[in-house]
């Protein structure tokens, strides 16, 4: 029943926290290589299913296929490798105050025991895709927002991650920086990473004219 | 090998940051330590001392005094085949004389009114060195009392006894102490551990996000842990040294006990080197049980 070409499929997903749902019988498929806007108000459940992607969630009934992979049912220790795959970009950045950009986006990789010369490569290259690599050394509290939140994207696709996950990437930050970021996203896309940006920004949507998944009050509300 | 590295540096990173938790808990950890250090110390010596003591043991049988030659001989002869027996010594009623005098030269005019010799000869046995047990000297010492011509026979017995006594009582003062002040100790590490984890667990939440293992988190932690109770237990160690030495000091410019201090000795390397390893068990089983209570229900 799965398609060869899809990356994330979700089947009869429910979730709910205490008597809260949060998400409601989701059936969704994104294929290899899509962009895609996960939109809706807030409280519909958009972090919800991008928590259960990374397996940080675990649906209540449903199965999350990932790369064929049945994330729902993966052990805890299985879990860290499957992260491995997934880059994920926050709304709050999460960086380590007190590291260099540097070290920052070396991190994924540190944590993969990777060899110095490699992580030296890779980190170089991705700062470079995200235009900060003159900003290397700098701790993350002296940039500016766009620049931190650019930070948090070289970290996401260091590893070269089959998907990448947003959740609210412009939340903080002015429509100026926001077109800028998600043109960074549709370039990391063209080169092949499943990309999904869970927003409830109007801009965002008017900037990317590609699929959008809209959840409302944890139900699948319509498709474009 | 960067990851290494990074571990190594986390951990200095948790230490250094949170320094003054870090001093204070490496100190109390010393104090409690060096507590159950002093309870060891001293049961390690006196158990020293009662095996100096029981190996040094002598049984001596006195004779009657109208004893004949010939039979003392004979006593001797079957003294001497005995397998109890290591060595003995005949001390006739002469050389007990002789050797009274000698030892307590100012009281020798005790002796000089009483005209005849009132001092008994005896045999002066060293047990072989499986029978030195309390139990084995006592009963080879009943059946040696029946032998023709033996008065009595007398051995130090009851000092070693009662200072056997004293022992049981040390080691099971130390045994309970020791416990309670190790939990101690293993709370108190526990506790710094958690603090770090606190100060840290938005970093820590994000390594899990990125796709580090609970190992790659945990190092960090549990060198942390066994360094604070590697430190705490070597401080504890000096401290415990210091004291010894200055009460070996005290008791040799006391004069009241001179001797004593050349016989008490601080602990052998090899117990050195075991009591920091427990320091560090202990760090190490702190810090686990911090992460163990940090980690519930996490990914
Ligand atoms: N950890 C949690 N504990 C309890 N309830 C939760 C938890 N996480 C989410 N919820 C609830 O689940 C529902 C969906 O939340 P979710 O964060 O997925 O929404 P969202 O679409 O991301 O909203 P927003 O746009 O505000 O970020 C909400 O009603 C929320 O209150
Ligand atoms: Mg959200």
């Amino acid at each position: 029943m799965m398609a060869t070409d899809a990356m994330i499929q979700l089947i009869h997903v429910s979730k709910s926290y205490d008597r809260r749902i949060a998400l409601s019988d989701v059936t969704l498929e994104i294929g290899k290589g899509e962009f895609v806007l996960l939109m809706g108000p807030s409280g519909a459940g958009k972090s919800t299913l991008l928590r259960m992607l990374i397996g940080e969630e675990r649906p209540d009934q449903g199965q999350i296929f990932v790369q064929g992979r049945n994330v729902s049912r993966l052990k805890q220790a299985e879990v860290p490798y499957l992260r491995r795959k997934i880059g994920t970009v926050f709304q709050d950045f999460r960086l380590f105050p007190q590291k260099s950009v540097f070290e920052n986006v070396a991190l994924p990789l540190i944590v993969q025991r990777a060899s110095v010369t490699d992580i030296r490569r890779k980190v170089t290259e991705a700062l470079r895709a995200v235009g900060v690599e003159h900003n290397k050394d700098q701790l993350p509290h002296s940039l500016s927002t766009g620049e931190r939140q650019r930070v948090c994207i070289a970290r996401a696709i260091v590893n070269g991650p089959v998907v990448l996950l947003a959740d609210e990437p412009t939340g903080n930050l002015d429509p100026e920086r926001t077109a800028e970021i998600i043109e960074l996203f549709k370039l990391i896309n063209a080169r092949g990473t499943t990309v999904i940006v869970a927003t409830h920004d109007p801009h965002v949507m008017a900037l990317v004219s590609r699929r959008v998944i809209t959840l409302t009050q944890g139900g699948l509300a319509e498709e474009r | 090998m960067k990851w290494l590295w990074y571990i190594f540096r986390e951990a200095w990173v948790n230490l250094w940051t949170n320094r003054t938790t870090t001093v204070v808990a490496t100190l109390t950890t010393a104090f409690t330590l060096a507590c159950v250090g002093i309870f060891l110390l001293s049961y390690v010596n006196l158990r020293n001392a009662a095996d100096w003591l029981q190996e040094d043991i002598k049984v001596i049988v006195y004779l009657d005094d109208g004893v004949s030659s010939a039979e003392t001989q004979e006593l001797e002869e079957k003294l001497k085949e005995d397998r109890m027996v290591a060595a003995i010594r005949h001390i006739s009623k002469e050389e007990a004389l002789g050797e009274f005098r000698s030892q307590f030269p100012s009281d020798s005019h005790l002796l000089e009114g009483l005209g005849e010799n009132p001092l008994p000869a005896s045999f002066v046995v060293t047990p072989a060195p499986s029978y030195r047990s309390p139990d084995a000297v006592s009963r080879w010492a009943e059946r040696v009392l029946t032998m023709a011509g033996v008065a009595k026979v007398d051995y130090n017995q009851q000092w070693i006894d009662a200072l056997a006594e004293l022992i049981r009582y040390i080691e099971l003062t130390a045994i309970g102490v020791g416990v309670i002040l190790c939990a101690a100790a293993l709370t108190i590490i526990a506790n710094t551990i958690r603090l770090a984890l606190f100060a840290r667990r938005d970093e820590v939440e994000i390594l899990r996000l990125i796709g580090a293992t609970n190992a790659f988190i945990r190092i960090p932690y549990f060198l942390e842990g066994a360094l604070l109770g590697a430190c705490g237990s070597a401080l504890a160690l000096g401290m415990l040294k210091l004291g010894f030495e200055l009460f070996r000091h005290q008791i040799a410019s006391a004069g009241r006990f001179r001797g004593i201090e050349n016989m008490v000795s601080f602990f052998p390397l090899s117990i050195c080197l075991i009591f920091i390893a427990v320091g560090m068990g202990l760090g190490v089983a702190g810090s686990m049980v911090s992460l163990r209570r940090f980690g519930e229900g996490r990914g």
